[in-house]
């Protein structure tokens, strides 16, 4: 978006008590290779603007692919007449004089641009990570992707405020499936999870063409494998897992518009309730999480969220003990509460809403070795292909990919199909070992869906390797 | 916008060069959506959208662009020509697709499903004064979807259709809930005021008392809304030709002729209803009716075009993510007004959520209770019960363990609205079934 384009559409903001413009230009590539032929490259460019009016107590939006004067101000007086309708109807009526000018802009860092190299050479790399895939006979499935995305935002306010922010994202997909006596097992590129703010030199520095000959040597010994047995034991989980463990059970519980009921018609409310921020000990005092959108990379780092709140590191849990929600400035009005950057919407058609941003576990003190070393039984769990959870985010069931018996120590032998099951209210309590910075991994998924009506969006989760006592572990039919 | 997408896609064919094929996809919509909670209005606005899917043909190869666009015919011409260049110049790149199939006859037609303009300012209005006594949460989105389809062999086809689609829950101040959706081209407010009826009933039931169910094999009746969702798993791969071979169907077991279902189960892919549009985004016109699963036996998968050449087979227009878009589930003999009196003894449950896999392989799914769930003692309502947690196979859903499904079946409207409306549906009875595994 150019200076003066917006030097076109800043005269069009309405004399309203509150508006805003928040353009937003979209693009989006992705290539695939499965089963050693290139799918349908895909290519997507998607520019809109959603228009926020808030007026005499009331509040609507319009939103529009229609970037011409005629169709901007047709969003603005679709936003003014919904805002006028809803005066007095509205659930609550936030104060904007908490609304502050905001000027400033964000970037990632892009090492190597996604565009310096060409469709081509990505995808005669994707076949060649596809020929390392099928390295072994029984491998009935194979494919790796890449899947780039950069996202420009403009948002401008009758504050006068001025935020500009460009995130690209990278998200390299690996996939082996091997059949043995009709049992097809599978292993994923850490379930699809490598999701980051990082430039093209991410794939030479995971090198897919390595990591697919050993998901595919991981497939067939899976394949091989023993069904995990039904037993409570120390599961030693990995981050590949962690992030769906974090992401349901504290994530998705601590999103204040779900406590404050805006969800329980769809992804529904929490057990978390108002009165145990600042009292509740959500885990043991090993469980320290924070909402961190300053992390480099991660993929859910800004410096201003979707209503433009200046966005800042803040600990939700520390030590165990839960502090505040994930709720952005409008929602935490409502309660009285602390707030975080985290008002974000998945695109310019939707409005936003209390959104997960980087939700990271803080790493602890024991080294991988000594975590597993420290097992004198129990498993450890890798990647995630399976997540449940009610709507009170309590009752929980996952299942990994892979499983591997630890007995005294040491490794004894890999299971398929593990699975565990729990209740969040219990599980954190038995966190009993946190993994050092040397077992973390910032990881990322682009498929947080959430809202109504409907929205995906991108989170980021860094955590280390962690160990859980007392875990119901069990496996397949 | 009918006559925009055609000015548009001759505009786009004109400009093509020798021996280039052109295949367009036009998708938009225009929607008010209503975001309500405790029964009042929580967000509401407009979404005014439309987007042009290009898929350049050449010598074998392909490249594809999705383009917002603004439908201002001389500001998405440039950008539409601009990106027809981009196509143009980087197709060169890419090897030649060996799956490559598009629609070479020409069929073309039209299909508009509208009623009388909605007015969703007073339907909203009819909501907030209906509900305002209960604790109401829910959604609506209103207003009008179009598709369309235009390739430079001269094929056009157009699908519009006008309608809303109410989603919402009432609650309990025990914290309890009734789910319900009313979807219709036409607000009728006698059909809106027996559904708000409905649930106020079983409102003052759902109220009394939480009854804690223990880990054990139950026998439960699934209303269509919650066998839907099981369902639902069955559509990830389970009718899919591609993931049958691949191994990812968790019917492939089925489909290798190694596992069946009961007798009375019998699936197809029903268009009829005119929901979702008969064209496929490569051209083909899909069949009114697919035959899936017969009698209890898998007799047909959705097949792709793609997949046809993958696999030297046939295909029936599917899409290529091979999951059914109007699937349809026969009738069974169970009096849908005699449920508590069939069940006798049992769990009622009107939803199910969040259900995952277990083990794919073997069709095993897991998955929570969630609204409207209730214990059923002597055909009565006894009181409602606490979240629970299943883990069971689809074999004994739709196999062993079915006592029978109901013989009255319901349209049950998507009410997805990722990125854009959905226009899938499903067509389910509700079904009785024993030793149904709750584990949590």
């Amino acid at each position: 978006m150019k200076d003066n384009f917006i030097n076109l559409v800043k005269p069009l903001l309405p004399k309203t008590d509150y508006c805003s413009f928040r353009f937003v230009s979209k693009y989006t590539n992705i290539i695939s290779a499965t089963r050693g032929v290139i799918e349908p490259v895909i290519t997507s460019e998607d520019d809109g603007l959603m228009v926020t009016v808030f007026h005499n107590g009331g509040f609507g939006y319009g939103a529009t692919s229609n970037l011409t004067q005629q169709g901007i101000l047709q969003a603005v007086e679709s936003a003014k007449e919904w805002a006028d309708f809803s005066k007095n109807k509205l659930t609550y009526s936030p104060d904007l004089s908490k609304l502050k000018n905001q000027t400033g802009s964000y970037y990632t860092e892009e090492e190597d641009n996604w565009s310096k190299v060409s469709m081509k050479d990505k995808a005669d790399y994707l076949l060649s990570v596809n020929k390392a895939l099928k390295s072994q006979p029984t491998i009935s499935n194979w494919g790796a992707s890449m899947r780039f995305n950069k996202i420009e935002t403009l948002f401008i306010d009758t504050n006068d405020s001025h935020v500009r922010q460009k995130i690209s994202y990278l998200l390299p997909q690996i996939i082996a499936s091997a059949e043995h006596k009709k049992e097809i097992q599978t292993r994923t590129f850490g379930g699809h999870a490598h999701a980051r703010q990082i430039g093209y030199d991410f794939i030479d520095q995971i090198n897919m063409v390595q990591k697919a000959k050993i998901l595919a040597e991981e497939a067939v010994e899976l394949s091989k494998s023993p069904n995990c047995s039904d037993q409570v034991t120390n599961a030693v989980i990995a981050p590949d897992q962690m992030i769906l463990q974090i992401h349901e059970s504290i994530g998705h519980p601590l999103e204040l518009d779900r406590i404050l009921g805006d969800e329980r018609n769809y992804a529904g409310s929490s057990f978390v309730t108002p009165e145990m921020f600042g009292k509740y000990q959500y885990g043991s005092k090993l469980l320290n999480i924070t909402f961190n959108p300053k992390l480099e990379s991660e993929l859910a780092s800004y410096n201003y969220d979707d209503d433009g709140t200046n966005a800042e590191k803040k600990y939700l849990i520390k030590d165990g003990l839960l502090l505040r929600p994930i709720g952005g400035l409008f929602s935490s009005q409502r309660l009285d509460l602390d707030h975080v950057a985290c008002s974000r919407a998945s695109n310019w058609n939707r409005p936003p809403i209390d959104r997960m941003g980087n939700i990271n576990l803080e790493p602890g003190e024991d080294s991988f070795e000594d975590i597993i070393t420290s097992v004198e039984d129990g498993i450890y769990l890798q990647t995630n292909n399976s997540w449940s959870i009610d709507d009170k985010r309590n009752k929980f069931q996952f299942g990994c990919e892979k499983g591997t018996l630890i007995k005294n120590g040491k490794f004894a032998g890999v299971v398929k199909n593990p699975s565990y099951r729990g209740i969040t209210e219990s599980f954190w309590q038995n966190l009993s070992k946190v993994g050092n910075s040397e077992s973390n991994n910032i990881l990322g998924t682009s498929n947080c869906g959430k809202g109504e009506p409907n929205q995906t969006i991108f989170v980021g989760h860094s955590t280390p390797v962690c160990l859980f006592e007392n875990v119901d572990v069990f496996g397949g039919v | 916008m009918k006559d925009y997408f055609q000015k548009i896609s001759d505009k786009l064919f004109n400009s093509l060069e020798n021996h280039e094929i052109l295949v367009l996809n036009f998708d938009a919509e225009k929607t008010d959506f209503v975001r309500f909670n405790h029964s009042k209005i929580r967000q509401a606005g407009n979404v005014n959208q439309a987007t042009l899917t290009l898929n350049l043909i050449f010598k074998k190869k392909t490249l594809t662009s999705v383009i917002r666009l603004s439908t201002d015919f001389e500001k998405d011409s440039v950008l539409l020509i601009r990106t027809l260049s981009y196509l143009r110049r980087e197709i060169p790149e890419l090897p030649k697709d060996p799956y490559l199939m598009y629609e070479k006859n020409i069929n073309s037609f039209e299909q508009n499903i509208t009623g009388s303009k909605l007015d969703n300012y007073s339907i909203t209005g009819n909501i907030l004064d209906n509900c305002h006594a209960f604790d109401m949460v829910g959604i609506l989105s209103s207003g009008t979807i179009m598709k369309g389809f235009a390739n430079s062999l001269g094929q056009f086809n157009w699908h519009e259709s006008e309608s809303f689609n109410f989603d919402w829950s009432m609650y309990a101040e025990s914290g309890k809930a009734i789910k319900q959706n009313y979807s219709d081209q036409e607000w009728n407010q006698e059909a809106f005021s027996n559904l708000l009826s409905e649930s106020k009933e079983k409102l003052k039931v759902i109220d009394n008392k939480e009854i804690i169910l223990q880990p054990g094999k139950y026998k439960v009746y699934l209303s269509p809304s919650a066998l839907n969702e099981i369902v639902d798993m069955l559509s990830w791969g389970g009718f899919s030709y591609k993931a049958n071979k691949i191994g990812s169907s968790p019917l492939h077991l089925m489909e290798k002729g190694e596992k069946s279902f009961s007798e009375i189960v019998s699936f197809s892919e029903n268009l009829s209803n005119g929901i979702s549009p008969k064209f496929h985004s490569d051209g083909f016109i899909k069949p009114e009716k697919t035959d899936l699963i017969v009698n209890g036996k898998y007799i047909n998968s959705l097949v792709s075009p793609r997949s046809a050449l993958e696999y030297s087979v046939n295909h029936n227009a599917a899409e290529y993510y091979e999951s059914p878009v109007s699937i349809h589930l026969n009738e069974g003999l169970i009096n849908s007004n005699k449920i508590l009196e069939t069940l006798k003894d049992g769990i009622y449950i009107s939803n199910l959520w969040y259900l995952n896999f277990s083990d794919r392989n073997n069709g095993r799914v897991t998955g929570l209770t969630r609204f409207g769930c209730f214990m059923v003692e002597n055909g009565e309502y006894k009181g409602p019960i606490n979240t629970m947690r299943f883990d069971e196979t689809v074999y004994n859903v739709f196999g062993d363990k079915l006592v029978g499904l109901t013989d009255k079946s319901q349209l049950l409207m998507d009410s997805g609205t990722y990125d854009e409306r959905s226009t899938y549906s499903s067509t389910i009875p509700g079904a009785i079934v024993e030793d149904f595994k709750m584990t949590l």
